[in-house]
């Protein structure tokens, strides 16, 4: 180890100390409980900063770990998902009062995992910071500890995802014994020498490992954890756990692709791909429309649009990879943003976060409602917001690699899913309020995240052309 | 070239129902009423420089504009306005400030979200007519459907949700396929040019097979995802079904603007897109939608004449009068074209003209049912003549507007397609029966309802509001040639004649 790569790792080090320090706040200093969450955001922010200062092309730890555009690229939607998520959440932990530093160590844990998952060349690697990751997930999930739904959240999610723990690695022992190498550069190397062949353990492991994966991306068929995860999460988490995890995952599977070319090694991995993301979109897309709980509801909808980033994944290459990465850019701030509203509409905790409850909430409160609705159009992916302008990338990519019956599918499902997001919108300006006007928060942090989301969300869908030059930068560093 | 007065005209009413939306107190529900009012003035002041500055001998697209959006994958912010956007920019900027007008009053509720959402949609309406890239054409052609859907839901009649609902969907269900095409399209560029683009010029250029069969021929399938998303906003039949609930439940100034100009960019974007694009495929489908037109004038008519609400029975005249056009642009001639796009005109001036007048009585009687008038011409003389007027100029009485786009799409139809031409001009005389008997069962028969003997008459402000229409109808009813020669040079290179 020398100091370059401790270098290259300045942010994961931030965050990985500040989380410590906040925890060991707790239990010296627990007076500045105040400050915590604006302190977890201050750290990630700082983390941000680091990463776009140090340099973006290096190789350290033994090749382990890749410091590359597309790292910082995933580092920097991370980093902002978890600064809105602490933002978010101080209010909230206020309310519930569970204002403790742990909430917020463990936000910053799980960026780290999160972060070194995404930017690492090696299988166990990738274990090590998906683990990193979920078990800080897990015990966020279940931070309400006095509450059922919550206990009943973190609970699931841990077997779940003890369960895909274990089929991944099991996929990641038999590519192994395939190909001799957990370095995905070795792979590569293999792979262009023609030194690999389609055998039957190569598929098996390579099967594992997508449906392990497919277990964290929360995508058909191994989607049944989300709802009920979601649902019973603090908002705050569920926001974070909407986004964080499937980002890295995505790109993993990303770095996979490209190691195992899969259009020549491979054949068999695209219509696998393929099928699972016309799978979650149009399961995702129509359960949806069958909830009466919003969470519930945007749990299905997480289902569905981790479809349509399939898409791109499908139509593997610059393009391809390219609109995933702006599509979870977009991801990131409309779902951040619906959360956050989410957030405040709700008087308890332990009460359904019913669509009902917002009703006539439009005239009432309407920056929160207009962020929610711009949240929604977006989702929806009607322009000019980024949701839109994401969906044409990927689209544009499976048009362009000869997957137009897939983009078919994807818009139709659009259709769809317009009918339920519209319905949000329906609730907050056409229904009149209810009899007993519910005892609403609105505090200003949630007020800065949603609108600061929604503003990115119109500004990046009318001007995406930053967005998209650095999302090719990143796609470049993996696909040439 | 960086000529700013369109991109001035298109953004000056979005911006300002943004700044209003996020900026004006609560309650200065006056101020907002002056503020639209204003801005759309400015915004017709805006297109009256734009005709001014017009050369109508040149068939090109004029003050032209273009800068780079996304020119990682060949898109463009690149406008321009030929004769054929011309005269329907002046229609929209024309009726923009007719509908604040009219609906002064009539709208208390969330005065400021009704101003807002109408300035966004005329954004909306604005950039779809003058965008010359798809992409762009794409992103203002959405851009209507969440202020229609506000308008539609929120100021809306009493099934408001089901008709904003069904009107988002159906809108929807055919522009996203729209949006398939235009990605195709774009990587056809890219195939045969090496580039992405989505410029309308590009497109031009681009070889479209016409393969064998439905599903292996490119073109056609384009030429199909396209009408889909037009055939739709037109609404050609039986694709109609959205507009009836639509129009019904939208609040007057709603339904001025859908059936005056939202209607009308399903009949542009058949003659900007599908016609050049796609000619072969044009040809292919010029029986069906001759077929369908003739359809949808005959059906219209009867179903018109079947209602019982007035409102209601406007709306179905609509079904049947864009048949008409539809049945203009199919013939292909430069006569039968030229009619068609002044008959959108014409629709734009007597529908809405029809449908604001209809909103005066539901002001004043809260409904809207036939029998529930009769003998109005005692009481109300003024509004007897605007709407007897508004008919006369519906059902194309020779002197009016009317007859000059009706004539003209039945004559430049003929040569061609007789059989449709005779089929669709029973169509006229049916029209003047289900809108007489209107009038004559609104305005003549004997007064029986004794809460219709206090009706006012027209109010100063709704005068002010129908009059400029009334100007119109006359002078296209008199003097065509001065509105026909604004887009005769754009129609005659459309039709390469």
């Amino acid at each position: 180890m020398t100091s370059n790569d401790l270098l290259a790792i300045l942010p994961e080090l931030a965050l990985v100390l500040g989380g410590g320090v906040l925890v060991l706040a707790e239990v010296f200093a627990p007076s500045l409980r105040r400050a915590f969450g604006v302190l977890a955001a201050a750290t990630a922010a700082g983390a941000l900063t680091l990463r776009w200062t140090l340099a973006a092309d290096s190789l350290v730890f033994s090749a382990a770990l890749r410091i590359d555009d597309l790292a910082r690229f995933v580092d920097t939607y991370v980093l902002v998902a978890v600064i809105l998520a602490a933002l978010v959440a101080v209010p909230y932990l206020d309310r519930t009062r569970q204002a403790f530093g742990e909430f917020y160590g463990l936000l910053l844990w799980a960026a780290a995992g999160a972060m070194v998952m995404a930017k690492t060349d090696h299988f166990l690697v990738v274990f090590v910071g998906l683990e990193l990751l979920s078990i800080s997930l897990y015990v966020l999930s279940a931070f309400h500890r006095t509450s059922g739904v919550s206990l009943e959240a973190g609970w699931k999610y841990l077997v779940v995802g003890a369960f895909a723990a274990a089929i991944l690695l099991f996929g990641i022992a038999l590519a192994y014994g395939a190909t001799g190498t957990f370095s995905l550069a070795e792979v590569t190397a293999k792979a262009a020498a023609r030194e690999l062949h389609p055998t039957p353990l190569l598929l098996a492991g390579l099967a594992f490992i997508l449906a392990g994966f497919a277990f964290k991306l929360a995508v058909v068929p191994f989607h049944a954890w989300a709802p009920d995860v979601y649902q019973g999460s603090p908002t705050p988490v569920t926001a974070l756990l909407s986004v964080v995890p499937k980002g890295a995952v995505l790109v993993v599977l990303a770095r996979i692709a490209a190691a195992f070319a899969p259009a020549t090694l491979t054949p068999q991995w695209l219509p696998m791909l393929a099928a699972v993301a016309v799978a979650s979109m149009t399961l995702g897309n129509l359960v949806a429309i069958a909830q009466r709980d919003l969470k519930r509801m945007l749990a299905y909808s997480g289902i569905a649009h981790m479809g349509y980033a399939l898409v791109g994944l499908v139509a593997f290459g610059r393009d391809g990879l390219a609109g995933v990465l702006v599509y979870f850019a977009a991801y990131t701030l409309m779902n951040i943003a619906a959360f956050a509203v989410v957030a405040a509409f709700s008087e308890s905790e332990d009460e359904p976060h019913l669509l009902t409850d917002l009703a006539g909430q439009g005239w009432q409160r309407p920056v929160l409602a207009f962020a929610l609705s711009i949240a929604m159009f977006s989702l929806a992916g009607i322009p000019p917001t980024v949701g839109f302008t994401a969906k044409f990338l990927v689209f544009r990519a499976a048009i362009n690699d000869g997957w137009v019956w897939l983009a078919v599918v994807g818009v139709l499902n659009s259709l769809v899913s317009a009918f339920y997001y519209v319905r949000v919108v329906f609730y907050l300006y056409m229904k009149p309020l209810p009899k007993r006007e519910p005892d609403y928060a609105e505090p200003w942090t949630i007020r800065l995240v949603a609108a600061g989301c929604a503003a990115g969300v119109v500004g990046f869908g009318v001007l995406p052309a930053w967005l998209l030059g650095l999302a090719e930068a990143a796609a470049a560093a993996l696909v040439r | 070239m960086h000529d700013t007065l369109l991109s001035t005209l298109i953004l000056t009413p979005g911006a300002a129902g943004l700044l209003l939306l996020l900026l004006a107190p609560r309650r200065a529900d006056t101020f907002v009423r002056w503020a639209g009012l204003v801005t759309s003035l400015a915004t017709l002041a805006l297109a009256g420089m734009a005709w001014a500055r017009f050369d109508a001998s040149n068939p090109g697209f004029q003050l032209v504009e273009q800068r780079a959006w996304l020119p990682q994958i060949g898109i463009s912010y690149s406008l321009g306005m030929d004769g054929i956007a011309l005269v329907l920019v002046l229609l929209t900027a024309l009726l923009q400030p007719l509908v604040f007008i009219s609906s002064w009053l009539s709208i208390s509720k969330h005065v400021k979200g009704y101003v807002s959402a109408m300035l966004l949609l005329e954004t909306g309406v604005l950039g779809a007519f003058l965008a010359t890239d798809l992409f762009l054409f794409y992103v203002f052609w959405e851009l209507m459907l969440i202020p229609m859907y506000f308008i539609i839901g929120v100021w809306g009649g009493e099934r408001r949700i089901y008709a904003a609902v069904k009107f988002v969907l159906f809108t929807l269900a055919g522009s996203l396929l729209m949006l398939v095409g235009i990605l195709y399209l774009g990587y056809l560029h890219h195939a045969q040019h090496g580039t992405w683009s989505f410029a309308y010029s590009d497109m031009l250029t681009l070889d479209i097979a016409m393969g064998s069969g439905f599903w292996g021929s490119p073109q056609l399938l384009l030429f199909a995802a396209f009408a889909l998303a037009f055939a739709i906003k037109v609404p050609v039949w039986p694709l109609h079904t959205w507009l009836p609930d639509a129009h019904v439940e939208a609040p007057t100034g709603g339904s001025v603007i859908l059936a005056g100009i939202l209607l009308k960019l399903g009949t542009f974007g058949l003659m900007r897109f599908n016609r050049p694009l796609f000619p072969e495929a044009w040809e292919a489908a010029t029986p069906l939608f001759m077929t369908l037109a003739v359809v949808a004038i005959i059906y219209g008519a009867f179903v018109a004449w079947a209602q019982k609400d007035i409102k209601k029975l406007v709306a179905y005249s609509s079904v049947s009068h864009m048949g008409f056009i539809i049945l203009g642009l199919f013939a292909g001639t430069v006569a039968s074209t030229q009619g068609a796009l002044i008959q959108m005109i014409n629709h734009g001036l007597s529908t809405g003209a029809l449908f604001m007048l209809v909103g005066v009585i539901y002001d004043r009687r809260h409904t809207r049912l036939i029998e529930d008038f009769g003998g109005l011409a005692t009481v109300m003389p003024a509004y007897t003549f605007a709407f007897l007027l508004a008919t006369l100029s519906s059902i194309g009485l020779p002197g009016l507007n009317g007859f000059v786009g009706e004539f003209l799409i039945l004559a430049g139809a003929f040569a061609k397609h007789p059989i449709a031409v005779a089929c669709g001009a029973t169509g006229i005389v049916l029209g003047a029966v289900y809108m007489l008997s209107l009038v004559q069962r609104v305005f003549w028969n004997a007064l029986v309802h004794e809460e219709n003997r206090t009706l006012a008459d027209l109010t100063w402000r709704e005068w002010l509001a129908f009059a400029p229409l009334a100007v119109f109808m006359v002078w296209i009813g008199v003097q065509p040639g001065t509105f026909l020669a604004l887009s005769e040079a754009a129609v005659r290179q459309l039709i390469g004649g």
